[in-house]
């Protein structure tokens, strides 16, 4: 199978700091795959660099086939088409939900005002977030928030949608309806690259299961692997603190 | 004060100008407040050394040095003279600027650091980030300084008798040299930039409201 | 004169400007903490007195309330014809203002729940005042101070239209012996942003450093 996207010998410096160090992967159509690891594993920085939102230091992304970089695409346009859900939602703030949505569809797709509306509705009520449409981000609890940035990145028909530890700045009884949302997209066959800890998730719905740790891929298997036999102790003991 | 009925067109004429040179600095100060801050965000060293001794020159001096120099040193090193109109204007503005430039490139940076990766992964381009994402954003967030700036333009304008402006204080001394009333006319005149000034403060407080949007709390 | 010369000149001037500018400093100190006092623990009138004042004084050019002190009460009361006087009554009298402004907000800041715990340690609500609030509002009112020194220092230029003999009327009189427009103005400018840079810069890096260190 064929990847839409995909990094070989991907390679993020900070300074002195080797943030994320020769990784491959690549993922495919449908499929969801999860990232876990301890925190500072590099994680987040490969998502943002798969998310074309840093450029990587060493190595080659390619979206659909095509080395990104190498072939100096447009990098707006492609990242149009990669959906990103950040830890922390960022919503823009003088936007309701509902204009939080609409902003890429009239600014990036060009859609008009009506269009963009009925879209923008259609991934408000796929998060259940249809009655808080002209509620501002201050006036929402963490969860709901975290709900309209899951929307406003769906709604641009993304390829694949990269989320980078999307609960883990919740409460435990907010993280439930962000995981229910993300399950049920899963369910859908969305394209997915998913950052978390909550590895019961990951064994709901992951194809695959990549564990990092120090900027590495250490191991990568079904989650049927991870749960009964991981082969490294490192993945073992970790697996352990997470599921106590 | 009846006296000052005599002198209702003269007076009318110098408040008209006084008004008019504090809202177009405020104006084109808000420009160069935010070409500045931008300068200073993005810039490479050389931009921002400009800025910043931009900033310090017109923060740190009296407008009163600022307009002389604009008045006669320039034209004198250039060789090129403006209107004194013009000149006015143009040394609001710049002073005006530099202040605006310090609490807009606060607010930016806030919703650059809060926003720009977000923006960025809807596929953006720059120039569409600043406009629909920053600028409606910072601009509500500065609104309060801004009273505060426009207030201090108002009252700044004063400076402009020297280099013989005639704005509103000029017409009150000009009517004191003709009518030797000193106490009634500076009276009336500082009682009306207080009635000026003050609804121009409450004015803003209303247009704040107005647009205000829960969570943009404003920085200062 | 040699370039050298005019410089010198006009430095002398210097301790004039900041004669006014520290003196009025003072005045709107002593006003501004006792407008601040009457505002938050005053009762009715004092408030509404206190609010006047700020009001009006925040809305006036310093520059209208020189003109009106010296031209249109110094007839009536001769101390008024003293134009070194006036300037530092005027600029301390808006001063006042604007410092009244700056500790409200600095003992706003303090929160309201440091006021309830010194309560309920047994301080009357003056000693917790004197011994919580006021030493943690001081601190949060630096930078705020430093930008008012600044302003003070640059204002008192305007001294030199009723005659003050400051740094502005000593470029005045650079520019008028030396038929040079250029120098005298030059310098004056560069003169007055290093009076007024380091206080400004230096207060408020001090008063973020604190405000950390305490974690207000």
């Amino acid at each position: 199978m064929t990847s839409i996207l995909e990094c070989r010998g991907l390679t993020k410096v900070y300074g002195k700091v080797i943030a994320v160090n020769n990784v491959s992967l690549g993922i495919g159509r449908g499929e969801t795959k999860v990232i876990f690891g301890p925190s500072g594993s590099g994680k987040s920085t490969l998502l943002r660099c798969l998310g074309l939102l840093e450029k990587p230091t060493k190595g080659s992304i390619y979206f659909n086939g095509v080395d990104v970089y190498a072939s100096k695409q447009d990098l707006n346009k492609l990242r149009a088409r990669i959906g990103f859900v950040f830890q922390d939602p960022s919503l823009f703030r003088h936007l309701t939900a509902l204009g939080n949505v609409m902003l890429g569809l009239k600014h990036v797709l060009g859609l008009s005002d009506a269009e963009a509306r009925r879209k923008a509705y259609e991934a408000l009520k796929l998060v259940k977030m249809e009655d808080w449409a002209n509620y501002y981000p201050a006036q929402l609890s963490g969860g709901q928030q975290q709900r309209v940035g899951i929307a406003r990145a769906i709604s641009m028909d993304p390829e694949v949608v990269l989320f980078d530890e999307p609960t883990a700045a919740l409460d435990v009884e907010l993280k439930w309806e962000v995981i229910a949302v993300m399950r049920d997209l899963a369910e859908r066959g969305t394209t997915m690259l998913v950052a978390t800890h909550e590895l019961r998730f990951a064994r709901e719905v992951a194809d695959e299961m990549i564990f990092m740790d120090q900027g590495q891929i250490i191991e990568a298997g079904s989650p049927d692997h991870f749960f009964t036999s991981p082969n490294t102790e490192r993945a073992r003991k970790f697996m352990a603190k997470i599921l106590g | 004060m009846l006296f000052l009925l005599n002198y209702s067109t003269f007076i009318i004429s110098g408040f008209l100008i006084t008004v008019e040179v504090t809202l177009i600095g405020v104006g084109l100060g808000l420009i160069l407040g935010i070409l500045a801050a931008l300068g200073d965000i993005f810039g490479g060293r050389i931009v921002k050394i400009i800025v910043n001794v931009y900033v310090e020159f017109f923060r740190g001096s009296p407008l009163i040095v600022q307009l002389f120099i604009f008045y006669f040193t320039i034209p004198m090193i250039t060789g090129v003279s403006m209107d004194v109109m013009v000149t006015a204007i143009l040394t609001l503005a710049l002073n005006s600027g530099a202040y605006q430039k310090g609490y807009l490139k606060g607010a930016m940076e806030a919703v650059f650091k809060d926003q720009l990766m977000a923006a960025l992964s809807l596929g953006l381009p720059m120039w569409k980030i600043f406009l629909y994402v920053v600028i409606p954003q910072a601009l509500r967030i500065v609104i309060p300084a801004w009273s505060n700036e426009l207030a201090s333009m108002g009252k700044s304008t004063t400076a402009l008798i020297v280099i013989g402006v005639r704005e509103f204080l000029n017409t009150g001394i000009s009517i004191t040299a003709q009518t030797f009333r000193p106490l009634e006319t500076y009276a009336f005149i500082t009682i009306t930039y207080f009635i000026w000034i003050y609804s121009m403060l409450k004015a803003l407080d209303i247009l704040y409201n107005k647009v205000k949007i829960p969570g943009l709390e404003p920085i200062i | 004169m040699t370039p050298l010369e005019q410089i010198i000149f006009l430095l002398k001037a210097v301790p004039v400007t900041l004669a006014i500018s520290f003196l009025s400093f003072l005045l709107g100190l002593g006003l501004g903490v006792s407008l601040a006092f009457m505002r938050i623990y005053g009762v009715a009138p004092l408030r509404y007195f206190s609010d006047s004042y700020e009001k009006f004084f925040r809305s006036v050019p310093v520059l209208a309330v020189m003109l009106l002190l010296y031209f249109g009460i110094g007839p009536l009361a001769p101390i008024f014809k003293d134009p070194f006087f006036t300037s530092v009554i005027s600029l301390g009298m808006v001063s006042g203002a604007n410092q009244s402004q700056i500790f409200r907000s600095a003992i706003g800041s303090v929160g309201r729940t440091q006021m309830l715990a010194a309560i309920s340690i047994g301080l009357t609500q003056l000693k917790a005042m004197r011994y919580v609030i006021l030493p943690q509002a001081l601190f949060l009112a630096v930078p705020g101070l430093g930008s008012e020194i600044a302003l003070l220092i640059k204002d008192s230029a305007y001294s030199f239209i009723i005659g003050v003999i400051e740094l502005m009327k000593h470029t005045d009189i650079l520019r008028a012996s030396q038929r040079s427009l250029i120098l005298p103005y030059i310098s004056s400018a560069i003169i007055y942003v290093v009076m007024t840079f380091p206080v400004a810069t230096y207060l408020d890096k001090w008063g973020s450093r604190k405000k950390r260190e305490l974690g207000l």
